[in-house]
């Protein structure tokens, strides 16, 4: 991408006051409503803390789609993979006795391996049998899904509660908040380095990248474009499985909970397609809708306004950033076509 | 056992309608050359308009008026994004599918003041239509008779659109945009508006197959009620290569298995399982159609970020 950094201010403007004007027609104070969204999201230090809280699943899978992407995988499979580390997490949580050094990064790497092994699935048979990705991630998530809601209906299911949900995973494996601060933020930004690094400075981001913009370029430059594909479909899983495994460990239940994967695989797709490709950007919409979502609470509590507002507000600044985005490329381009035309008669 | 057998027809038949109108709609959309992926968001505002409609107006029919306003609503801004703006059709399709995702949870939130689902006695359904002569036929006349008038309409839309894309001028001027765009602008018409009507056509059939879940019959609105039947459609569309009869063939085949998972559901198979049918038959679908085409000579049309990235 180009200027991304121009197009996001307008774009973002532009969308907050489609999103004031939404709450004028709607007959709420938009004034005090934003600005109760950033008080309550923004303010130190708890709500702050909040915030960094929802970010680390959002900048998870945010990765984990601007990476699929990147490199021309269409993997929209994040939904599924996140279930399917969170689970896996749930189920080695319960039953494996370890200590707490030894617990946690095992049940990361589970995470890790279990959200790879369901993204893996789909990158097996786009390998073995030509099966397009865009259509098995997109299946994967239902069965992911019907999955992980008869596990906690059924066979894990805690009876002595009412409502359906797991058994807490064993207490060594718990990632808390000293003093209210997310420690799981941290494991996010190690992720986020880590996969930075990976994308901008090693030979098979590189590759991964060339890819994405044009296979066949890479293919000709003596890539291996198809174990590329697989090693960016392994991590975009790992990355998505590890967003629902540390919902788990650093949550404040500890069990998994049906339904409580929210929407957080849909808005890490959002979080990757405003950030157009980026690593770097992919954690700052991360963080930006991380703010959006927690505040939501805030706007609700002071004015009113119901929380879900803030799921019609992501979409329109998605839709808006992408406009201001295309038409700035397009004005640019016709700029410089005009000024390349003058020349050309004079 | 013929209870059975009919009560496997009626379901497949009942399960098989809203994927059908999407897939119709879609077909309009795949020919165009436009990879729509907004079909999910249409389907869900169409749904959740359809309830809106019914309980304002107490009337089944103008909710159906209501989902087809909305969703040519959707279509319009769809097709403003991605046919006129020129973004990235796959970027601007998510966005849609969660405008209408946000929108409708809001606007449930907003409106009625409740979270998750909406049963409402104001809510008028559809009726249910018995056919004529058919509806005395023993056996047909049990599965065939007796639907919301929708069911009825997606058969017939499956016969009308093959002809209308196959044996009309607009349809041959339509799939000759999808061929080549620049070509047809140099004759005169104009590529853009083509596009536009194609996607404003499946805004509409794809809010019928919402109004159908909502208003068909149970009489309810729940939350992301569209359940992937956007994606199967879409899926649907791809893999029969926009083939109207192979369109009507197909989702039948997922009908069935959906309608399957549905008369399992008492049995001794968790609920949850029988539930992942029609998704396992999607992918068992998949491998069939990818081991029977070369690989390598996938359409343009089955991978969208190739296209635009």
């Amino acid at each position: 991408m180009r200027t991304p950094i121009l197009a996001a201010p307008v774009g973002i403007g532009c969308a907050f006051l489609a999103g004031f004007l939404l709450l004028l027609t709607q007959g709420y104070p938009a004034g005090a409503s934003f600005s109760s969204l950033f008080a309550y999201s923004l303010s130190l230090p708890q709500a702050l803390f909040n915030t960094l809280y929802k970010a680390t699943p959002l900048i998870l899978t945010g990765l984990s789609a601007s990476v699929a992407f990147g490199a021309g995988a269409i993997n929209l499979g994040q939904v599924g993979q996140f279930l399917i580390g969170a689970i896996a997490v749930t189920i080695v949580g319960i039953y494996l006795p370890l200590p707490a050094p030894l617990m946690i990064p095992a049940l990361i790497l589970t995470a890790l391996a279990a959200g790879a092994f369901w993204a893996g699935i789909a990158a097996f048979l786009k390998r073995k049998f030509g099966m397009n990705e865009f259509i098995s991630t997109l299946m994967l998530n239902a069965i992911a899904e019907h999955l992980t809601v008869y596990l906690v209906t059924g066979p894990m299911r805690d009876r002595s509660l009412y409502s359906a949900m797991s058994a807490p995973i064993r207490a060594s494996g718990w990632i808390g908040s000293p003093a209210g601060f997310p420690l799981v933020f941290l494991v996010a930004c190690i992720a986020f380095i880590a996969v930075r690094f990976y994308w901008n400075r090693t030979k098979t981001g590189y590759e991964m990248k060339m890819m994405g913009r044009n296979a066949l370029f890479s293919r000709i430059g003596g890539c291996a474009n198809d174990k590329n594909f697989t090693k960016a479909m392994l991590l975009s899983g790992a990355l998505a499985g590890l967003a629902g495994a540390l919902l788990i460990l650093g949550g404040g239940q500890h069990r998994f909970l049906k339904g409580f994967e929210a929407n957080y695989g849909w808005d890490g797709v959002m979080i990757a397609i405003v950030a157009g490709g980026s690593v770097g950007a992919t954690g700052l919409y991360g963080l930006f809708f991380a703010m959006l979502q927690t505040g939501a609470i805030g706007m609700e509590l002071e004015t009113s306004v119901p929380s879900e507002f803030v799921m019609v507000f992501q979409a329109i600044i998605v839709l808006f950033v992408v406009a201001a985005r295309e038409s700035f490329h397009g004005c640019i381009d016709r700029i410089v076509a005009t000024l390349k035309a003058r020349r050309i008669v004079e | 056992m013929i209870d059975v057998f009919i009560n496997l027809c009626t379901s497949t038949l009942l399960a098989a309608t809203p994927i059908l109108l999407a897939a119709v709609g879609g077909l309009y959309t795949y020919h165009a050359d436009v990879f729509n992926i907004a079909m999910e968001g249409m389907i869900l505002i169409g749904a959740f308009m359809g309830i809106l409609g019914s309980y304002l107006t107490g009337s089944w029919a103008l909710g159906v008026l209501f989902a087809i306003v909305a969703g040519l609503i959707v279509a319009a801004l769809f097709a403003c994004f991605a046919v006129t703006m020129k973004t990235d059709v796959f970027v601007t399709g998510i966005a849609v599918n969660m405008l209408a995702l946000g929108g409708t949870t809001y606007a449930l939130r907003q409106l009625f003041h409740v979270k998750g689902a909406l049963i409402d006695p104001a809510i008028r359904s559809m009726p249910r239509w018995e056919l004529p002569l058919i509806e005395h036929v023993p056996i047909i006349g049990d599965i065939l008779s007796g639907h919301p008038f929708i069911v009825y309409v997606a058969i017939a839309v499956v016969f009308l659109a093959s002809h209308h894309l196959y044996r009309t001028p607009y349809g041959l001027r339509l799939r000759a945009v999808g061929e080549d765009a620049k070509a047809i602008d140099s004759i005169g018409l104009h590529a853009r508006w083509m596009k536009t009507s194609a996607v404003l056509i499946s805004g509409v059939l794809c809010s019928l197959g919402g109004v159908f879940l909502s208003l068909g019959y149970v009489t309810l609105f729940a939350e992301n009620m569209s359940a992937g039947r956007g994606w199967i459609s879409l899926a649907v569309i791809i893999l029969t290569k926009g083939r109207p009869v192979n369109v009507l063939l197909m989702v039948l085949v997922f009908g069935f298995f959906d309608g399957l998972g549905l008369s399992l559901q008492n049995t001794v198979i968790p609920p949850q399982f029988t539930q992942m049918l029609p998704y396992v038959a999607t992918l068992v679908a998949l491998y069939g159609y990818s081991r029977r085409s070369t690989a390598k000579a996938v359409r343009v049309h089955d991978d969208p970020r190739r296209e635009h990235g």
